[in-house]
């Protein structure tokens, strides 16, 4: 019999115990959740062979796998698990680890750290103040005012260069930070596949796997086969379409800004090109404020089912929570800012829009070390599922 | 006076009897208080048993016959302990005496039977038929007498029992009746339940067709069962070709029975003897975590193993459904060994239940338990048998009889601090 040595990597337990896996070691491999997942393929399924990597530290073979991101932590296999060894938990802790893996930075050890939060905070934070101290705005009677006294956020914070610039590298680092964790996983996909023979020869046109993964993300098909987070199929689709709708939002006012700078596109109708504030009428205004109510509803809507499942499910970790929070803290200071400038109550519009600030540059800079970081890779891994026909192509 | 000692045993199964009858032997005065109208417990309700694989009866009639022939033993059916005082050398228990509705005249002549219009279900072969609101619980019950169910036979329908007995046998006037008694010491062998397979809600019991329990594959299995012993699965009557077996369904699962139920694995593997006898070209799947065959036991997994008919998937199942187009079962698991999921369509599914001990349920006044629900020693108060731990029946025997030396010293040293 050829002989096979298998080096556990004690860090990586560890790691994965500390980062929500706590109950990992209490399965006794009954495959109990493999038989309950409904999202898993029949050929190797998980999340069985995850535990076992996972209780004996073949990191390897982990986090260079689609599988773990194939799952989307429906918690069925939690719900039934004998042991209480929460599958659901541990391949959640395992993906965290994983988006550390391929994140190039220190900061992908610092996101997952409650003990850093406050030095993550401080850094937009002392940003936003160095545009702000040395005009003197910290005294609010200091601000600009538009006509008739009016609140103008773009004179507190000018969007250009300050805004603009600052996020707009912000989004930079982001992608190239992305770009480069998902080629170093894709690699690893294909010699993991490749040692592992479930990677058959891949076929067909990868565009067209492309699109077809990204139709079957529009219509969430996956997350409907869940049971009982059954819920989370709908709050969830609120927050990923309200994200859409402020993803559009924002190339919108890019270009009334910079088509009216630029290209002096006047004000066409209801389509108010310039600089803002755009009036509650206009269309981009609309969507944008329909988008902020709807990811409130959503991730308010996700708070909730957490709680409520936790005892089936459990509760989720702080690389969980600090996302849904951050999540929670852009829109709550979004409409908050909205609701104070058009009461025109400076006392608290400009620290609750400062605040707003501060969180989306957060969301932006820290992405691919946070969950955020969970639509790049999951869509990469259920990308390369379909290409190397880990599951049918649908 | 003669200083005799005096020992209650709760629970007339095979512990319970085994603890009578050794304690009885020894000069000691035994009262037995079983729930059920007739003693032999679990065990009366097997087809076979280890380690021989004879029917269970032949061994429960030893021990009947042992009870019959010994003024030391009273037993009490029908009958449960309500309270119990005082401390070891001077317990004072209540117990309370269920209606029978039939007297000693009883000759178990089935009269009352044949007259009676009520139909009940039977309890005996956990409902898989029914018998008549009066009834003898199986052929050979102990006591043989017939018993009226006062739940199914309401109304005049007791009119019918008495207009057909022509002994006197029958009185519909019978009253609950408490009965108070003095003891040095306390059995408790109350035994268990098969764990309710209902709460396990993916594996279908109750919904889906042909899902039955190990206890109910006895009764299935046995002569005296409501099949005269033709293993036919339940919705059609098919006689059963194929079989799976669901291991650990309820046991070694903090959600249900935290614990290994011991039995099962054998159980199952016996039941894969029953079928496999009896349908030559039958296949029978078991599907495991881990079988778990104690000491000498290995060598009769071994001998099933070697059945080329048999096959053991390593992986437990974990969801089971109904066919589309036929009354079959579908169980899934992942074969471990293959690393696929696979799903197997049979024609009957045996859920390998696991025991729950007795007090999970129904906790004796004055008898102490863990959280599972298993009976714990007190001071003259001794658990035996699968009231404390789950076993299998030759075990039972010898924990009872460890649990006689127990009883035996604690009303021997009475009054001297110990």
């Amino acid at each position: 019999m050829a002989e096979k040595v298998i080096s556990p990597d004690l860090k990586f337990v560890k790691e994965v115990i500390a980062s929500g896996g706590g109950d990992l070691k209490k399965c006794y491999q009954c495959s109990t959740c493999t038989v309950v997942c409904n999202v898993t393929p029949d050929t190797k399924p998980f999340p069985r062979k995850e535990m076992l990597y996972a209780q004996w530290g073949m990191k390897d073979k982990l986090i260079s796998n689609p599988d773990i991101w194939l799952c989307h932590q429906c918690s069925d296999c939690t719900a039934y698990c004998p042991r209480g060894a929460k599958p659901g938990e541990v391949l959640g802790a395992v993906r965290k680890v994983s988006i550390k893996h391929y994140s190039p930075t220190p900061l992908a050890s610092m996101v997952g750290d409650p003990k850093f939060l406050l030095i993550l905070l401080a850094i937009p934070v002392l940003l936003f103040l160095s545009y702000i101290v040395p005009k003197g705005y910290l005294d609010f009677s200091a601000i600009p005012r538009g006509e008739n006294g009016a609140i103008v956020y773009a004179k507190f914070m000018p969007v250009f260069p300050n805004i603009d610039v600052t996020f707009g590298a912000a989004a930079l680092f982001a992608v190239v930070c992305f770009a480069v964790g998902i080629m170093k996983y894709w690699k690893e996909m294909t010699v993991n596949a490749g040692l592992t023979k479930w990677g058959m020869a891949a076929k067909g046109n990868i565009f067209e796997t492309i699109y077809k993964t990204i139709v079957e993300i529009m219509a969430h098909k996956r997350f409907q086969k869940c049971n009982v987070t059954k819920a989370r199929s709908t709050s969830h689709l609120m927050v990923f379409y309200a994200f859409i709708g402020l993803a559009i939002t924002t190339t919108w006012a890019i270009v009334y800004l910079y088509g009216h700078e630029f290209l002096s596109i006047p004000k066409i109708g209801i389509f108010n090109f310039g600089e803002s504030p755009y009036p509650l009428y206009d269309p981009m205004k609309l969507l944008g404020n329909a988008s902020a109510l709807a990811l409130l509803i959503g991730i308010t809507l996700v708070i909730l089912n957490r709680m409520k499942n936790a005892s089936k499910a459990g509760i989720g970790s702080y690389f969980d929570w600090l996302f849904l929070f951050v999540v929670f803290m852009i829109m709550a200071t979004g409409i908050f800012s909205e609701v104070f400038r058009l009461l025109n109550i400076a006392g608290l519009a400009y620290p609750t829009y400062f605040t707003h600030l501060v969180f989306v540059f957060f969301l932006f800079a820290y992405a691919p070390f946070s969950k955020m970081a969970h639509m790049v890779y999951r869509a990469t891994a259920m990308v390369f599922a379909k290409h190397v026909q880990r599951e049918e192509q649908s | 006076m003669p200083d005799v000692n005096r020992i209650l045993v709760i629970g007339g199964g095979f512990s319970g009897l085994t603890t009578a009858v050794d304690a009885a032997e020894t000069g000691a005065e035994v009262i037995v208080v079983e729930k059920n109208p007739y003693l032999g417990g679990r065990v009366a309700q097997l087809n076979k048993y280890f380690p021989k694989l004879c029917p269970p009866l032949c061994g429960l009639e030893i021990n009947f016959r042992r009870i019959k022939t010994n003024a030391n033993i009273a037993f009490h059916t029908m009958a449960e302990v309500e309270s119990i005082s005082g401390g070891p050398g001077d317990y004072n228990v209540t117990i309370k005496a269920n209606p029978r509705y039939v007297n000693d005249n009883c000759v178990a002549c089935n009269a009352c039977a044949e007259a009676c219009p009520a139909e009940r279900p039977n309890d005996y072969n956990f409902g898989m038929n029914t018998s008549k609101a009066a009834y003898l619980p199986f052929n050979q019950a102990f006591p043989q007498k017939y018993v009226i169910d006062a739940n199914y036979c309401k109304g005049d329908c007791g009119k019918a029992c008495l207009d057909a007995c022509k002994y006197n046998a029958i009185d519909l006037d019978m009253k609950p009746e408490a009965i108070n008694i003095k003891v040095d010491s306390i059995v408790a062998a109350t035994g268990w339940n098969p764990y309710d397979a209902k709460k396990m809600d993916n594996l279908g019991f109750g919904n889906v067709k042909n899902v039955i329990t190990n206890m109910m594959m006895e009764r299935l299995s046995a002569p005296n069962g409501p099949t005269g012993g033709k293993i036919i699965r339940p919705s059609d009557g098919k006689p059963v070709q194929s079989i799976a077996f669901v291991q650990c369904a309820g046991s070694r699962d903090e959600k249900h029975l935290p614990f290994c139920s011991y039995i099962c694995c054998l159980a199952s593997l016996k039941q894969t003897t029953y079928i496999r006898e009896q349908n030559p070209d039958s296949k029978a799947y078991i599907f495991y975590i881990d079988i778990r065959t104690p000491g000498r036991y290995e060598k009769f997994f071994w001998k099933v193993k070697e059945d080329q008919n048999v096959s053991l998937i390593k992986g437990k199942v974990a969801k089971i459904t109904q066919d589309v187009d036929s009354d079959d079962v579908i169980v899934e698991a992942e074969d471990m060994l293959t690393g696929n999921k696979i799903r197997t369509k049979v024609d009957m599914v045996v859920l390998a239940t696991g025991m729950e001990p007795a007090g999970a349920s129904n906790k004796v006044k004055g008898v102490k338990y863990n959280d599972d629900g298993f009976a714990l020693a007190g001071p003259g108060i001794f658990p035996t048998g699968c009231s404390k731990n789950p076993m299998d029946v030759a075990r039972s025997g010898q924990d009872a009889t460890g649990a006689v030396i127990k009883a035996i010293a604690a009303g021997n040293f009475k009054g001297q601090g110990r």
